[in-house]
């Protein structure tokens, strides 16, 4: 295989692992609690600060990988205790109380920046080369490290009796609540937890990008189509949807120019969701 | 989404809202022969964008307008007349600044206004200001060219001034084989196509060209397009905050070519990283250019403004920022008058003797300057060697405009 191809190949793989990982926390608070969380992208963007701040105050981003979802898990039980608990029967309202949340944190986070973007370096920044061509090493760690961090939540969520308390307080909240289990701090813990992996998203993906007020909402439209694409209701749904949209993705921009191919990839989902409308798992409406 | 819908409410309101003045201040006095008693301040227009994505060129703009007006002031002011900075915040958004452009001309009056950062801020305001409003523009911007609007000019560089030194540079070193990518929107795409063409008429071949979307995160794919194609040379105007990663990712990856573009500098670079070794560029200033005046200026510049030391840079427009207040100056006593009519005649064929960055003069019939370039080479810590002072070079732009 020449380097061209093992390059190509490798991008696929990276881009979708990046979308998987940023998903995962979608996929808890889109997919499985379904709140329509619009300010998502900016809890990714906080993971990306704390491993920035991390980095600038005690000279390690990896640090700052492991602040990130304590840090932003923390700031997402705050924010589900004083504003997004208020809106479970509300979903427009959620979708227009998280936006202005979004908003807030974006600007507030562009108001300190004295620059337009700032470097964040990777823990591991060296490469590795493959039959000629030259992969960088981080990447390759997002890749395993996402499907270790998939493989631990679905397990949790699926085999675990906290897994179970979750599902069922999603589920049917009355019962759970007269089984004697506080589903208020269910679904407390249940955001926190979607916001931690956000965070630590934003932590892992800075060192290829760099930090900027804008990184986690220009992520925000394809995570919210990989929700929709997965499906709602369930972890792996979202996840799958991802998988969906960003393979096809990267093999397309492989032949044609990255704007052809965002506009390709949006029109296949389109058609996708008219066949599908409740996503990969459920055939018919 | 966000965009679509703040946009269309506040362009509703401001579109009422500059109706609405432009009628009145038809119906008061023509705005640029206000305030001319003898010896009364004048009010110059400043807008930049002090909030928002481009915050961080609004300070250095700021700082520079109030650096030169202050000295424009010490020497005597113009036609014995002192200036008055008027300060408006574009807000890094077309609908604000088209509100702040609008109070600048219909309710204060100024004499003129010099600003804008991005292109989007210089198509939405210039009805207000050159056209309605009947006032002097000046567009202080490295910009993607064909703006020859009636009573805007433009003291920033034409795609030509930067890219044909670059490319002939290029192609004297033996590169042959060029890869071109950009951002999707018109700067890149007037840029790129200018190295096209300079590219092919100096005998090199291109193998890529190749946009990205301006919201594309990881530009992962380009950067194996660009190893794949093996080019001698990579023109780039991915920008910010796409740049970075963008370079990184071609130089780990194992480019032997060179890279080069429109937006390296000072300013830039530090953004870049250590990556921007060697980045090839065109400017018409860098830190270390020889000529006396421009470091005894900018030297001054860092002492005077301190919360602005160190962002005299040319990404950041500031020689052209510069220049502008000594350029109108210099058409306003050649006209005598505040006049806007006279002021745009006298305009077309003012020059300066001396100004940061070498000597600059409006190509008659061109609305754009005949300006001093450097071949620059920018360093891994972020500054830039001079590797050539290419003397005056005049902009492609603007065929015989009359004003």
């Amino acid at each position: 295989m020449s380097a061209t191809v093992i390059r190509e190949i490798f991008d696929v793989f990276s881009l979708t692992s990046i979308l998987v990982l940023l998903v995962l926390g979608m996929a808890v608070i889109v997919g499985m609690m379904k709140v329509f969380n619009m300010c998502q992208g900016e809890l990714v963007l906080l993971g990306a600060g704390t491993a920035y701040l991390s980095y600038q105050y005690f000279g390690s981003v990896l640090l700052g990988i492991f602040l990130a979802p304590i840090v932003v898990g923390l700031f997402g039980l705050a924010l589900e205790r004083t504003v997004i608990h208020r809106f479970y029967k509300n979903p427009q309202g959620a979708l227009l109380a998280t936006f202005a949340i979004g908003l807030v944190i974006r600007e507030t986070v562009r108001t300190r920046m004295s620059t337009q973007s700032s470097l964040v370096p990777a823990p591991i920044g060296s490469n590795v080369h493959i039959g000629g061509a030259v992969l960088p090493i981080w990447r390759i760690v997002i890749m395993i490290v996402t499907l270790i961090v998939a493989s631990a939540i679905g397990f949790i969520l699926l085999k675990t009796s906290v897994g179970l308390k979750i599902r069922a307080t999603l589920d049917n909240p009355e019962l759970v609540a007269s089984s004697g289990i506080s589903t208020k701090w269910m679904y407390a813990w249940t955001y926190a937890l979607g916001a931690a992996l956000a965070g630590f998203a934003g932590a892992m993906i800075v060192p290829l990008q760099t930090l900027y007020p804008n990184l986690g909402y220009e992520n925000l439209i394809p995570m919210f189509i990989a929700v929709m694409v997965g499906g709602l209701g369930q972890f792996a749904g979202p996840i799958a949807g991802a998988a969906l949209i960003a393979i096809p993705g990267g093999i397309l921009s492989q032949f044609i120019s990255p704007v052809s191919s965002q506009i390709l990839i949006l029109c296949f989902a389109i058609v996708f969701m008219r066949f599908r409308p409740m996503g990969i798992f459920h055939r018919g409406r | 989404m966000k965009n679509i819908i703040r946009g269309h409410t506040s362009l509703m309101v401001s579109g009422i809202a500059v109706g609405v003045l432009a009628l009145a201040s038809s119906l008061l006095v023509a705005p640029s022969q206000a305030a001319t008693a003898k010896g009364s301040p004048i009010k110059v227009g400043v807008l930049t964008d002090m909030t928002g994505a481009f915050a961080i060129v609004g300070k250095s703009n700021q700082a520079v307008a109030q650096f030169t007006i202050d000295e424009i002031n010490k020497s005597g002011g113009v036609l014995g007349h002192k200036l008055v900075m008027d300060l408006a915040d574009g807000g890094s958004d077309p609908a604000i600044a088209t509100q702040a452009a609008s109070r600048l001309v219909n309710q204060d009056h100024v004499a003129m206004v010099v600003g804008g950062v991005a292109s989007f801020t210089r198509v939405a305001v210039r009805g207000v200001i050159a056209g309605r409003g009947n006032t002097t523009y000046i567009w202080p911007a490295s910009y993607e060219g064909n703006e020859c609007t009636k009573n805007v000019w433009n003291t920033g560089s034409a795609p030509n001034q930067q890219v044909d030194p670059t490319v002939k540079y290029l192609l004297s070193q033996g590169k042959k084989s060029f890869f071109l990518a950009g951002s999707d929107y018109l700067y890149p795409r007037n840029i790129l196509a200018r190295v096209r063409q300079d590219v092919l008429a100096g005998g090199g071949s291109i193998v890529g060209e190749e946009y990205v979307p301006l919201d594309m995160t990881d530009a992962s794919n380009l950067t194996s397009k660009v190893l794949a194609s093996k080019a001698d040379a990579l023109f780039e105007v991915v920008v910010l905050p796409g740049t970075a990663p963008f370079i990184k990712g071609v130089v780990d990856g194992g480019f032997k070519g060179t890279i080069a573009g429109t937006l390296f500098d000072e300013g830039i670079n530090p953004l870049i990283g250590s990556q921007a070794q060697g980045l090839i560029g065109v400017q018409d200033y860098y830190a270390p250019i020889t000529d006396p005046f421009s470091r005894a200026e900018v030297a001054k510049f860092n002492k005077e403004q301190p919360k602005a030391a160190g962002l005299f840079a040319s990404t950041f427009n500031a020689p052209a920022w510069y220049r502008s207040f000594y350029l109108w100056k210099a058409a306003v006593e050649k006209a005598g008058s505040f006049d806007t009519a006279k002021v745009n005649k006298a305009m077309d064929s003012v020059s300066l003797t001396k100004s940061i960055g070498g000597p600059v003069g409006f190509a008659p019939g061109t609305k754009h300057l005949k300006l001093s370039m450097y071949l620059g080479q920018s360093n891994g810590d972020g500054s830039e060697t001079v590797l050539k002072s290419l003397g005056q070079i005049e902009p492609y732009q603007c065929a015989n405009a009359s004003n």
